[in-house]
């Protein structure tokens, strides 16, 4: 079964723990991620691989979306669903403003007193600054994104388009995928995107072509929903671990690891980035091998899901939204901390550490807190989504 | 050179000092493809690519940022010639990101020089050496495929380096990859520092305290030092000092 058990049992709402735990994960790998030049980030996945924590992100933003909105379009209709996709997006609004308002003070405090301007410039956040009355405009209208807050704008233009998506998914997926690779591959030749002012730029997640990820995700759920089966396909199973050893030693490697030199500019082309903004194929190669190998070998049941870690991690994972602000403020605050103590050793492990302890705090809290509101409503299991 | 006639703006007065620490760090570009294409069509064509710097970031106004300057100080000193600079300038990018837009925003306007501002994003991020090293290596040939002059702009200095123990190290990538692809260095850390030294700049002046990480005084010097560079190379243009009617 791609998730759940079967059609009877995936149709109640009870929530692929998959989806929460490696939710977490994520979570937790963006903060580390969040403060580059520290030791911890050496380690994170994108150093072996192709597709990083944002790419993951997203498809399951997808997947989670067509368990949460999908199966209340079916149960109720589009109107209804699409009115409480309307209520999440207002909520992530809300949220996206007070993280850019919390963000600016921080650094702003941050300049003032230890006057190293380049505080501003490692998360661009310079327009705000320069011309504060156009950046908060513009900040409000979602087209000034600095770095680190160009996330949640992407997925409420995501999720806007997700009825659509769902229903066309529902139609035929293959008509869904198919139209979502047309925009994703037409717009990153013309070229298409929108805008991020001041200047000429872009948004750093361009919506045309990230939109692909979120569909494959919205098909996945839906896949999901009515209980399909995962065909095994043993020739997929060797081709996407070829796709993960590829990429890895690509990585990890700093010439040709190959020694066929028709291959030396492609080899050097993905080893000096592989384009983010309009999502370069080799990410979605590599994200796709991922997810299969994990529909075929992490089962929703699986040990690892439900012991302490993974009791923590799906804690995060069902409070994304929260643990996500809150792990954007606390890598902003650790970039400022990492660089004043110059980057020691034991500051880099003791901010990474802590802000991961804090992160996991959050979670369980925000756990506790819902039964305890749950309970003194006396209201069946609230089954809420999270973004 | 002191002005022979009519009045000077106020600005060019000051503009001696800018060229305070010039012969430490000298700026002497070869440029032979500008050179060909100014005596063939008349014409400068320059792209500044970069990030803040380039942008022009804490200026008060948009015509004071270094590649403005550079333009209005080429014009200046070029009667007669058609110049241009355009400014790609772009806060907190990389230099993976700005090497991306080599394909669709520089080498289709086909300037005959690229001034590539960068690196310091990457160094305060720690992007890896090797990986700066390849980008800039690959830019570089990519514009010399495209028969375009280049010139790598250094990194700024900063107050206190010691925040990026590895500062350094990431200027030296730089400076090592200019050498392999034989492109010049604009010395911009090295005349920043000198003005740190010297009586001239205010502290201000240099790394500005609200966000600015250079302000219009560097800008300004900037521009004059590229100019004064380009022009000695061209071989042509008026001296520094003399006055246009």
């Amino acid at each position: 079964m791609l998730f759940g058990k079967g059609p009877r049992e995936a149709a109640s709402p009870s929530r692929d723990l998959r989806i929460d735990v490696i939710r977490g994960l994520i979570l937790l790998v963006i903060f580390v991620n969040h403060m580059p030049g520290n030791i911890v980030s050496s380690v994170m996945p994108h150093n072996y691989g192709f597709s990083d924590a944002a790419d993951v992100f997203v498809l399951l933003a997808g997947v989670s979306a067509a368990f949460a909105y999908g199966r209340l379009i079916d149960q109720r209709g589009l109107l209804v669903g699409s009115l409480k996709v309307g209520a999440r997006i207002w909520t992530l609004y809300i949220a996206h403003l007070a993280l850019f308002v919390l963000v600016c003070g921080i650094v702003a405090t941050a300049v003032v007193r230890t006057q190293n301007a380049l505080y501003v410039e490692a998360i661009n956040i310079q327009p705000f600054f320069s011309d504060t009355q156009a950046a908060i405009v513009n900040a409000l209208g979602l087209v000034y994104q600095p770095f680190y807050l160009d996330i949640l704008p992407l997925y409420i233009v995501l999720l806007a388009l997700f009825p659509l998506i769902y229903v066309t998914a529902r139609t035929s997926p293959l008509a869904a995928l198919l139209a979502s690779f047309a925009i994703w591959q037409g717009a990153t030749h013309a070229g298409l995107n929108l805008p991020n002012h001041p200047g000429e730029g872009g948004w750093f997640f361009n919506p045309f072509a990230w939109q692909m990820l979120f569909t494959l995700g919205v098909v996945i759920g839906r896949f999901g929903l009515v209980g399909a089966s995962l065909p095994k396909l043993r020739l997929l199973d060797v081709a996407a671990v070829g796709v993960l050893l590829f990429a890895a030693m690509v990585k990890l490697s700093s010439g040709n690891p190959f020694g066929i030199t028709l291959l030396n500019d492609w080899i050097d082309s993905l080893q000096i980035g592989i384009d983010k903004t309009n999502l370069a194929w080799p990410r979605v190669a590599h994200l796709a091998a991922l997810t299969w190998l994990a529909l075929r070998f992490v089962k929703p049941n699986a040990r690892i899901l439900s012991g302490l870690a993974g009791q923590r991690l799906a804690a995060l994972g069902r409070h994304s939204l929260e643990v996500f602000c809150a792990g954007i403020v606390l890598a902003i605050a650790g970039q400022i901390i990492l660089a004043e103590t110059s980057f020691t050793l034991w500051v880099q492990l003791l901010v990474t550490l802590g802000g991961i302890t804090i992160l996991l705090g959050l979670g369980t809290f925000l756990s506790w807190y819902k039964t305890l509101t749950a309970r003194a409503a006396s209201a069946p299991r609230e089954q809420a989504a999270t973004a | 050179m002191p002005a022979l006639a009519g009045p000077k703006p106020l600005a060019q007065m000051a503009d001696g000092r800018c060229r305070a620490g010039a012969a430490q760090h000298p700026f002497k570009p070869s440029l032979a493809a500008s050179k060909r294409i100014l005596t063939e069509t008349n014409r400068l064509s320059i792209i500044a690519l970069g990030s803040s710097s380039t942008a022009g970031t804490g200026a008060s106004d948009p015509d004071r940022s270094y590649p403005a300057v550079l333009e209005a100080e080429l014009r200046r000193r070029l009667p007669g010639r058609e110049i241009k600079v355009t400014n790609l300038g772009v806060g907190g990018q990389s230099a993976y990101e700005m090497y991306l837009r080599l394909d669709n925003e520089v080498i289709p306007e086909k300037p005959s020089l690229v001034i590539w501002q960068t690196a310091v994003n990457d160094a305060i991020r720690d992007i890896g050496e090797e990986k700066l090293a390849k980008i800039l290596r690959k830019g570089a040939h990519k514009l010399q495929e495209a028969g375009i002059d280049l010139v790598l702009m250094d990194m700024p200095w900063l107050q206190r380096e010691g925040r990026y123990p590895k500062y350094d190290d990431y200027r030296a990538v730089l400076a090592k990859a200019a050498v392999e692809s034989g492109v010049p260095i604009f010395p911009r850390y090295g005349m920043m520092k000198s003005w740190s030294g010297s009586k001239q700049f205010s502290q201000e002046e240099i790394v500005g305290m609200d966000g600015l990480q250079v302000v219009e005084a560097g800008y300004r010097c900037f521009g004059i030092r590229l100019a004064d560079g380009i022009l000695a190379e061209l071989g042509e243009g008026a001296g520094p000092g003399k006055p246009t009617n």
